[in-house]
């Protein structure tokens, strides 16, 4: 074997999949194409809000082309949703809608047909009759008295959530600086570059389904669509390709999903696809949540955090979606940052007739790290503190409990405010007087965060499985649930195995997200897969390897707790002796007088305590991820235009399993950011999107990079794979905040509306001359 | 109907396209080249980049009549003999490559820019791939691997 990588675990090996992608041949579901395959298209609503009186699809079904239209009428009209297990409330969507629509693009029927044009024609020819109802397009108005009422939620609040400990009010009063401030965040788009399909197949002799889709979670969307299909989950295959990108949108059953599978069956059996258009993906899919932050917090002279106070509202949309676990967020992650024991805060997730919003990469937590960790510097320089000393006065320690009982055991963060500070050169930057005679005027900020790496918030259980074949001819095949949609999961665990078993990483092959072949796995979001999968692949691997060690050990009369297996041989634990090659040991296993078939298993199950919605209590995460972000940016007084110079990230990791995968995450998450905080803006008009393409929904492009320093704190997590944690949501949460209170210390005014445009950089320029 | 003859990946093919084909879909449809990647199909985003006469061009926006008498390059047309092109195998060693969907229309408008000009600039490459969307990395190592093929291609290695 040419290219041998031993103990892999901490080398930036290249990914497993890296080659099919750079020629070409890695297939993705719109690749997949199948005889006598179909084209199925969604017919959604145009109206905001609308009573459906009725649907006449005949002329469509009579269309020649045609072979099937289906409505609700053709479904068993249950709801799903995708927070049920803990909020059996907030499920309140149905695959095709048969009463009401509720947003632009809401799905009431579907065709296939054999081409492309025939389906489009299809779905002009079936005939909707509305009665137009009075839509709602903002959070705040949808809670008013006399609201329309979308669906039967009080107020149209379809989430509220409190967090509540100790006494807010006196620790307010025992306060020497309090400020109260409103931050506006706007809504934004995934826009992960391949777009939503689904291409389902039904056997008619087993009566069961396939789905290949462009998914995050394929164990979830078979669970919603055998809830849907009224089918044994069992009796459904959920198959994940390579996927283009996800950041959370790709982590729910869609209606496209269960049209591809109920029009296959009405048309026989026949293959249907379904392709999202990029102005349907950022249209109708998901979107993030806006939200309005009112903050009211006070802090001693010393700078010590008495209480914070407050109030979330959430334009959530037509459906509530992931709308719980994003309210979680948004008001739950202070906790992992700053010891505060007095706080009151009230999230509320509203429906409107707007699109519907999601999960989008942090849920909540971007919107967060952005308004509190303005927040937090402007307490701080209210006390004319220096926001990094303020920062390491509240952070939260190594091995504590916090009042919500969340168990921070491996904490980085004061080192990563230290080591962003130092790397920064932060002492000699900040809140320096500046060039007034200058247009140009630089200014550096800093924003702190944290994140559950391995949390359990969907199910029952969340437990990951693997299992792992090593091969007569010494390759492993790795079985894993975990859904690589590009983080390069696949590569993390194939590295996690081939160190557990001692071997090279080149042996191991990955075969990942099948439901029916490969074991559970909730998905890839929230951070958790290296954390939760990874400590499966190595109780898998670990598993495999005791059965190897048990062979050599018999045959060669040793005691098998005595060996080890390290660089492809089998040697003495004590002394690293070579007894004999990996090779050999598979022999033996593979021998005549043992056949023994070497077949690992390992699941893992994260140590949480389930969360108390009512409080906010309990620890939801196996492990935590901590960092700093420091912004350099420069401010054009004249023309109101902010240029990110230089970002710096200082990240506990845990331990990096491949440091150049670590690193690609977090350059990606802040260009991201930056993309966020200076013009990404998903507009609305009377619930339509207005700028649904990359024309006019503008993401950051190669010649808006910048230079970012990113640096590894290391904890080594005692619960981690190899001391790992998960790192692919925290490194976009402080961007947005470093960001503005870089913009503050240049320019002295504090953005509190995102997206930062020049526009409003230029307005509150002039309002602060005018004081 | 419009009978073409046109290069493809080094072969030359005799195609009979609708008036209305695509060249992206002439490529993946009839050829099967579905390195191509299928994204916006409104020239926004650069996944379905291919080389014209050495040129980098949206296979979206082009029709396939047009490409009649032409040479046409695709991601499958660029390793030689099983090895892969040195941008390729530096997209693949410095983690330039994350989903991997912008992928293939990346690394032929760095072809399309290094065959033209050898030694670009780092704001020079990322001016090259500006047309060319990517959600996952940054491009920062994108870049770094455009960097590195143009040193390994003037080493002749």
């Amino acid at each position: 074997m040419e290219n041998r990588t031993t103990s892999p675990v901490g080398k930036s090996v290249p990914r497993v999949d890296a080659r099919k992608k750079a020629t070409g041949e890695a297939v993705y579901a719109f690749d997949l194409n199948m005889p006598g395959m179909l084209v199925g298209k969604m017919l959604r609503s145009p109206h905001p809000h609308a009573k459906i009186l009725s649907i006449d699809t005949s002329k469509a079904q009579n269309l020649e082309g045609v072979a099937a239209v289906i409505t609700a009428e053709d479904t068993f009209k249950i709801k799903f949703g995708s927070n049920e297990f803990f909020f059996p409330n907030t499920v309140d969507q149905m695959a095709l809608e048969s009463e009401k629509v509720r947003y632009i693009g809401d799905e009431i029927a579907a065709v296939a047909a054999v081409d492309e044009e025939t389906a489009q024609k299809a779905l002009s020819l079936i005939s909707v009759k509305y009665e137009v109802l009075p839509a709602v397009f903002d959070a705040v108005s949808a809670m008013k008295p006399g609201a329309p009422q979308i669906h039967n939620a009080m107020n149209n609040i379809g989430v509220m959530m409190p967090v509540q400990f100790g006494d807010a009010d006196k620790a307010l009063k025992a306060s020497d600086y309090i400020r109260e401030d409103v931050f506006v965040l706007q809504s934004a788009a995934h826009c992960a570059l391949e777009s939503h399909v689904s291409l389902g197949r039904y056997e008619v002799s087993g009566g069961r389904v396939t789905l290949w889709t462009s998914t995050q979670a394929p164990f979830k969307v078979r669970e919603a669509l055998a809830k849907v299909l009224k089918m044994a989950e069992t009796d459904i295959r959920v198959v994940k390709l390579d996927v283009g990108g996800g950041f959370g949108g790709k982590l729910e059953m869609f209606p496209m999903d269960f049209a591809a599978c109920l029009l296959s069956k009405k048309s026989g059996g026949l293959p249907v696809k379904i392709y999202c258009t990029r102005h349907e993906e950022f249209s109708f899919t998901r979107r993030k949540h806006p939200m309005i932050y009112k903050l009211k917090s006070g802090v001693k002279r010393d700078g010590t955090l008495m209480a914070i106070t407050g109030e979330v509202i959430a334009d959530g949309g037509a459906y509530c979606s992931y709308g719980p676990t994003v309210i979680a967020a948004a008001i739950m992650r202070i906790f992992m940052v700053y010891k505060i024991t007095n706080i009151r805060i009230m999230g509320f997730r509203v429906y409107t007739n707007n699109p519907i919003c999601g999960a989008i990469r942090g849920f909540g937590g971007v919107q967060s790290g952005f308004a509190f960790e303005s927040h937090m510097d402007m307490l701080a320089r209210g006390i004319g503190m220096d926001p990094v000393e303020f920062r390491l006065k509240n952070a939260t320690d190594p091995d504590m409990t916090t009042i919500n009982k969340l168990i921070l055991s491996s904490n980085g963060l004061k080192d990563c405010i230290k080591k962003a500070a130092e790397a920064s050169g932060w002492k000699n930057k900040y809140a320096k007087a500046k060039d007034g005679s200058k247009n140009t005027v630089k200014g550096i900020g800093m924003a702190v965060a944290a994140d559950v790496m391995g949390s359990k918030m969907y199910k029952a259980h969340e437990s990951a499985g693997s299992i792992i074949k090593v091969e007569e001819d010494g390759s492993v095949y790795l079985f894993t649930g975990a859904a690589d949609t590009g983080q390069g999961s696949d590569t993390a665990m194939a590295q996690i195995a081939a160190q557990e078993l001692g071997i090279a990483y080149e042996r191991v092959r990955v075969k990942a997200a099948d439901t029916e072949i490969t074991p559970f796995d909730t998905g890839s979001f929230a951070s958790r897969v290296t954390f939760i999968s990874g400590n499966a692949t190595k109780n898998a691997a670990a598993d495999a390897k005791r059965q190897i060690l048990e062979v050599v050990a018999c045959e060669l009369k040793l005691e098998k707790d005595e060996l080890d297996i390290r660089d492809e041989q089998v040697v003495k634990k004590q002394d690293g002796s070579v007894i004999i090659s990996f090779d050999r040991a598979i022999q033996l296993c593979y021998s005549f007088n043992y056949g023994h078939l070497i077949i690992g298993r390992g699941s893992y199950n994260p140590k949480t305590t389930p969360i108390d919605f009512r409080t906010g209590e309990g620890n939801v995460s196996g492990s935590y991820g901590f960092e700093a972000q420091v912004a350099e940016v420069e401010v054009n007084k004249k023309t109101g235009q902010v240029k990110v110079l230089k970002m710096y990230d200082v990240h506990d990791i845990g331990y990096p399993i491949n440091p150049a995968s670590v690193h690609g995450q977090i350059e990606g998450s802040i260009i991201m950011g930056i993309g966020y905080t200076l013009y990404e803006d998903l507009k609305f008009s009377e619930g339509r999107v207005v700028n649904p393409s990359f024309s006019k929904y503008r993401i950051p492009r190669a010649t808006d990079t910048i230079p970012i320093e990113s640096i590894f704190i290391e904890t080594n997590d005692p619960q981690g794979p190899f001391g790992a944690k998960g790192m692919g949501e925290a490194s976009l949460l402080p961007t947005a905040a470093a960001i503005a209170n870089a913009v503050y210390d240049a320019i002295g005014v504090q953005i509190k509306d995102l997206p930062i445009t020049p526009q409003k950089v230029l307005k509150a320029l002039k309002e602060k001359e005018a004081v | 109907m419009k009978n073409i003859k046109l290069k493809i990946n080094n072969k030359t093919r005799e195609l009979a396209v609708r008036d209305s084909e695509l060249l992206i879909e002439m490529l993946r449809d009839r050829l099967g080249l579905l390195g191509t990647k299928y994204s916006c199909l409104e020239g926004d985003c650069g996944v379905c980049t291919v080389l014209l006469d050495g040129k980098n061009v949206l296979s979206c926006l082009i029709l396939a009549a047009d490409a009649d008498g032409h040479e046409v390059t695709t991601i499958e047309g660029i390793a030689q003999k099983g090895v892969l092109h040195p941008l390729q195998e530096s997209f693949v060693k410095n983690g330039a490559i994350q989903c991997g969907f912008c992928t293939p229309g990346m690394i032929l408008a760095a072809k399309a820019l290094l065959d033209k000009d050898p030694s670009p600039t780092d704001g020079e490459i990322a001016s090259g791939l500006d047309g060319n969307l990517c959600r996952c990395t940054g491009y920062i190592k994108i870049i770094d691997a455009v960097r590195q093929a143009s040193q390994r291609l003037k080493d002749g290695k």
